[in-house]
């Protein structure tokens, strides 16, 4: 489909027309990031509830608690992934810990700091593929990322932990794999079910159904 | 941009119509192969007031939506010119305002003198001159009576919508554009909105384009009738009275599927009650009702099949009889003292006023609500003989596989019931799921699995689009299909909560035909409504509930966050947000302090804390965090009850830390892999105690912050950008919203057969389809909300703030008592030799 005769309305006038990949978010880029975000605070009270259970499952040996802890990064992929605009995992992870924050977290203020390192983990997969890229193996490692920024976070940064060596690398890695897939193949495959079902209308991913699963080897529209 | 200088011109006062011009304008989205609309020339007189109306898919929306320069699509295919007053429409900023169907999306903010204030913020309009133009938009719609501060939650649909229009009408537009603006509103809400637009119109001289499904009351006031081709122009163009008086016209609309005031849709249907009474089986029953019916001239007369259901002195609520972990007490039923028998092949509507409850008794006679009080019981007729004798009387008690071979629910928003890629597995789901009672044995077989889905596909009318996936149907496909994934398991009981909300003449009428067959086949039909028109149509009998206090909050329910502590169903916590989204200013000391100042305070008593992890300065912040307590008008039993399930996470962290931390000390225990010792519980203590000193402050300031007020002081004294505080602050308003949205899903899937019932796979899969349920309702309700806000002049240019935000000398105590407490654990743990510095 050659984009020529794609034009901006005669009539409409040009002062807010955006070129096809422009970077600025639109007002619907904006709204839909936050309520997406928004969303995932009413996910996460309903996962909440599940968790009760299943954090029992690790008292005895705690380090581990992790593997699922990838339920708390999957909004940084999954807004990257529907919005595909800089700073959308940031935002999204910020936004959905302020919410958090909001109803009562138990880590208080420091969601915000927590918040905003596991999005800049998602965030810097996203802007090393130039927001161009994504496919399964970029949400996985974003979720990676996410869980890996996340631990250095929880263990050095805004220490939560104070882990032996040997359990705090075990703790990270459970984030990591537990990012790979929560909030890698998840995210990715809740993107495309949201373009099949054609609710993306205006945004930059309303196509992500039909795109190649991977982008190894591709060269990306 | 010739157009610009002959806008100026033609105005001559400021608010006065705009006239709008096309000239073979056409717009294709992206995607699509066939343009939207095409070759639109159009000329509308200022002042003039346009009946729009077309075919399902002729492309209102999007002239709507264009004319309120919403329509963004980087890749559409544009041609032509589109003017308001000469100019294009993005360069009318604040000319012409929209007004869409969903309630709910047309709300931005919590107080309803904010959400007015909006639009004229984004306009610029100077602080001193908003607030009167927010008294002057409000009186005009008959708002007035309420508070500026009053919830925007707790108006009904219709007041709702007479807010929007308030909103619009602070722009001082030239042109209102309606999209179906009373679609999903009760009589009485039609009414008030349809007289508010009308007197504004009248008062203000702006143009009107309205789109609406059921014009009469509206088409007697209108000037214009303007049909649109599917995929063309404009098929006609004649004064609005001919919709009365022209039978060709009427002939035509009607032919389109579209509603005709004073034309019944029906009449195109065979007769009914059938004269011949069915053959076989169950349906002897249900021939002699109709036989009756026709006895007496086609009016209702009580119902004489068996008894399927029976009520006895049941009471009915939205929120579970039981008192939840975190609510204090259980929540009051809305309904009671109802006794109530469900016959074989009766038709029965319920009415009444809005929040009396008729959805809530639908939910519960279904079984996805636990009744309050009294007794609901199936017969035997209903539990399906010997097969369900084993089935428990209370259907709220039965597997959801049980279930949905007995009562078939049919919800308001059909996508609430989707659950499946494409139309052809949605319908056959039902089928699947059914179960023999007691039993995991599929109900029905593969073939007849199959059969039923290619008998469903041909009656619906769905057969060309089996394959598709069902979110991307149109409105009337997805209402048949709601009603499809209901009859596949072959429950002898429907029940429909306003099955005709927005449905054009066609959908209506192809409704009545499935459910009239299903009246034939010996089934029952139960439905919510206020359709006289759907009540008439299946001859229902007609039980009115609920003479209760009008004003009631059921209406305002799903948006209900404005209930401090409303507790919520099942065994779920209050939802989300309860008591913080109140959009009421906590009047205490500490409530009417500056957000920021708040904000410094808790970040300077976080800060000394995450710098250490002993027991002494978290001991100093938990006490004087306590001792705060009066400041915040908090009292300390509620406050206990809103800690302790952080309590119960310092514990757990605590536990964590003696298990991993490194041995040190005496070892107290050796589990092998792993020891606990002196030294990693005095650790494991001390963290725990310092997750709860960092939690506490937080919880006392955002207990006593309003959103609003914190997101003023975010973009004002922060400098945060505007746009993303305030899309961010709007999209917390939808939190209770979505928190009711997710309830609803979750009933919906167990009313199709896959609850969250059964084995831990089962029940992640359960979980999954219903978080996917609700980003899609999330992202349909932002993508609304995002037009909402756009057609208000939101995200172009400056923007002025209704509220200033700004410190006051009595928020220097607050950020001073923040530094006190901070410096003050720092000391003491310093000073006790407890100090343990993070970051060596």
């Amino acid at each position: 489909m050659s984009s020529s005769n794609r034009t901006a309305a005669a009539g409409r006038g040009t002062g807010t027309h955006f070129p096809a990949r422009s970077w600025r978010w639109s007002v619907s880029d904006i709204v839909v990031a936050s309520v997406l975000a928004v969303a995932s605070g009413v996910i996460f009270w309903g996962w909440n509830l599940s968790y009760h259970l299943v954090g029992n499952l690790f008292v005895l040996y705690p380090p581990v608690e992790t593997l699922v802890h990838g339920m708390w990064l999957f909004p940084a992929v999954l807004g990257a992934l529907v919005i595909r605009k800089p700073g959308a995992a940031i935002y999204c992870e910020m936004v959905a810990a302020a919410v958090s924050a909001l109803l009562g977290s138990q880590w208080g203020l420091t969601v915000l700091s927590s918040g905003f390192m596991q999005g800049l983990g998602a965030e810097l997969i996203f802007l090393a593929v130039v927001y161009r890229r994504f496919s399964l193996e970029v949400a996985m490692l974003a979720g990676a990322a996410s869980g890996l920024t996340g631990g250095i976070t929880y263990h050095w940064i805004v220490p939560m932990y104070a882990y032996a060596p040997l359990e705090t690398i075990i703790h990270i890695a459970c984030f990591a794999l537990s990012g790979a897939i929560i909030a890698g193949v998840l995210p990715w495959l809740a993107t495309r079910g949201l373009a099949a079902a054609s609710v993306l209308g205006p945004l930059a991913s309303r196509r992500a159904h039909r795109e190649p699963r991977l982008s190894l080897g591709r060269s990306h529209g | 941009m010739a157009g610009l200088a002959r806008g100026d011109t033609t105005r001559t006062r400021p608010d006065a119509g705009v006239a709008v011009t096309a000239r073979g304008w056409s717009w294709t989205h992206a995607e699509r192969e066939r343009p939207a609309v095409a070759g639109l020339d159009l000329s509308i007189a200022a002042g003039e007031k346009v009946l729009l109306t077309g075919p399902s898919g002729a492309g209102k929306s999007t002239l709507l939506h264009a004319l309120a320069a919403v329509l963004h699509d980087d890749e559409a295919e544009v041609h032509g010119q589109l003017l308001l007053d000469g100019v294009a429409p993005d360069q009318a900023r604040g000319r012409a305002g929209l007004m869409q169907q969903d309630p709910e999306s047309q709300v931005v903010l919590s107080r309803i003198g904010d959400d007015v204030a909006f639009a004229a913020e984004n306009l610029a309009v100077p602080r001193e001159q908003i607030w009167q133009r927010v008294r002057e938009a409000l009186t005009e719609v008959g708002l007035e009576g309420f508070g500026l501060d009053h919830p925007s939650a707790k108006l009904s649909g219709g007041q709702k919508q007479r807010l929007a229009l308030a909103g619009i009408l602070a722009m001082r537009p030239g042109l209102l554009l309606l999209d179906e603006p009373t679609a999903n509103l009760d009589p009485e809400g039609v009414r008030q909105v349809r007289d508010a637009v009308l007197s504004a119109a009248e008062a203000t001289g702006a143009t009107v384009i309205l789109v609406e499904h059921r014009p009469e009351g509206w088409a007697e006031q209108m000037d214009t009738l303007l049909v649109l081709e599917t995929g063309g122009g404009i098929r006609r163009r004649s004064p609005a009275a001919a919709i009365f008086t022209d039978p060709a016209l009427r002939q035509e609309l009607g032919a389109m599927g579209l509603w005709v005031p004073g034309r019944n849709p029906l009449q195109e249907l065979p007769a009914w009650p059938r004269v011949a009474v069915p053959p076989d089986g169950p349906a002897q029953d249900a021939g002699s009702v109709r036989d009756a019916r026709s006895a007496r001239g086609g009016m209702p007369v009580p119902a004489t099949g068996e008894p399927l259901l029976l009520a006895d002195g049941l009471a009915v609520g939205r929120h579970s009889p039981k008192a939840g972990w975190r609510s204090t007490q259980p929540a009051a039923p809305t309904l009671t003292d109802l006794d109530l028998v469900i016959r074989r092949g009766q038709a029965l509507g319920i009415t009444g006023a809005n929040g009396a409850g008729k959805s809530t008794l639908l939910l519960t006679l279904a079984g996805l609500l636990p009744g309050h009080a009294g007794s609901l019981a199936a017969t035997a007729e209903l539990k399906g003989g010997e097969a369900g004798a084993g089935l428990a009387a209370d259907p709220h008690e039965w597997r959801s596989a049980d279930l949905v071979a007995r009562i078939g629910v049919v919800f308001q928003e059909p996508e609430h019931q989707f659950v499946r890629g494409t139309v052809r597995e949605e319908l056959a789901l039902g089928a699947q799921q059914a179960k023999v009672p007691g039993t995991s044995d599929p109900l029905f077989t593969e073939a007849q699995v199959t059969d039923r889905v290619t008998g469903l596909l041909q009656r619906l009318g769905l057969s060309e689009l089996a394959e598709a996936n069902p979110f991307t149907l149109s409105g009337g496909e997805k209402r048949r299909l709601s009603v499809g994934t209901v009859l596949s398991a072959g429950p002898p009981v429907l029940m429909l909560d306003e099955p005709t909300f927005g449905q054009d003449a066609r959908t209506f009428a192809e409704l009545i035909s499935l459910l009239r067959e299903h009246l034939d086949s010996g089934g029952t039909v139960l439905a919510v409504t206020h359709d006289a028109d759907f009540l008439r149509g299946l001859q229902a009998e007609e039980l009115q509930i609920g003479e209760l206090e009008i004003g009631g909050t059921d209406r305002a329910a799903p948006g209900a966050d404005g209930q401090p502590g409303g507790p919520m169903t099942g065994e779920q916590p209050g939802a989300p947000g309860g008591e913080l989204f109140a959009a009421v200013r906590s009047l205490s000391w500490l409530g009417r302090r500056n957000a920021l100042a708040k904000l410094i305070a808790v970040f300077l008593i976080t800060a000394a804390l995450v710098m250490t992890i002993d027991v002494v300065s978290s001991g100093v912040v938990i006490l004087a965090t306590l001792a705060l307590l009066p400041l915040a008008g908090i009292r300390p039993a509620g406050f206990l009850r809103r800690i302790w399930p952080f309590a119960a996470g310092a514990v757990l962290a605590a536990w964590g830390t003696a298990i991993a931390a490194e041995e040190s000390g005496r070892v107290l225990l050796d589990l092998g892999f792993t020891t606990i010792s002196e030294g990693s519980i005095a650790l494991g203590l001390a963290l725990g105690a310092r997750a709860l000193a960092i939690v506490l402050p937080s919880v006392i300031v955002f207990s006593t912050t309003d959103p609003t007020d914190l997101a003023d002081s975010l973009a004002q004294q922060l400098r945060l950008p505007a746009r993303f505080v305030l899309g961010a602050l709007a999209a917390m308003r939808l939190l209770g919203l979505l928190a009711e949205h997710w309830r609803t899903i979750g009933q919906a899937r167990r009313a199709r057969g896959v609850g969250t019932h059964g084995g831990a796979a089962a029940r992640m899969r359960g979980t999954a389809s219903q978080a996917f349920g609700l980003l899609v309702q999330a992202i349909r309700m932002a993508t609304r909300l995002a037009v909402t806000m756009e057609s208000r002049g939101f995200g172009a240019g400056p923007r002025s703030w209704a509220r200033p935000a700004r410190f006051s000398a009595a928020d220097l105590p607050v950020i001073l008592g923040g530094a006190l407490i901070g410096a003050l654990a720092v000391t003491a743990a310093v000073l006790s030799g407890a100090w343990n510095f993070v970051w060596t």
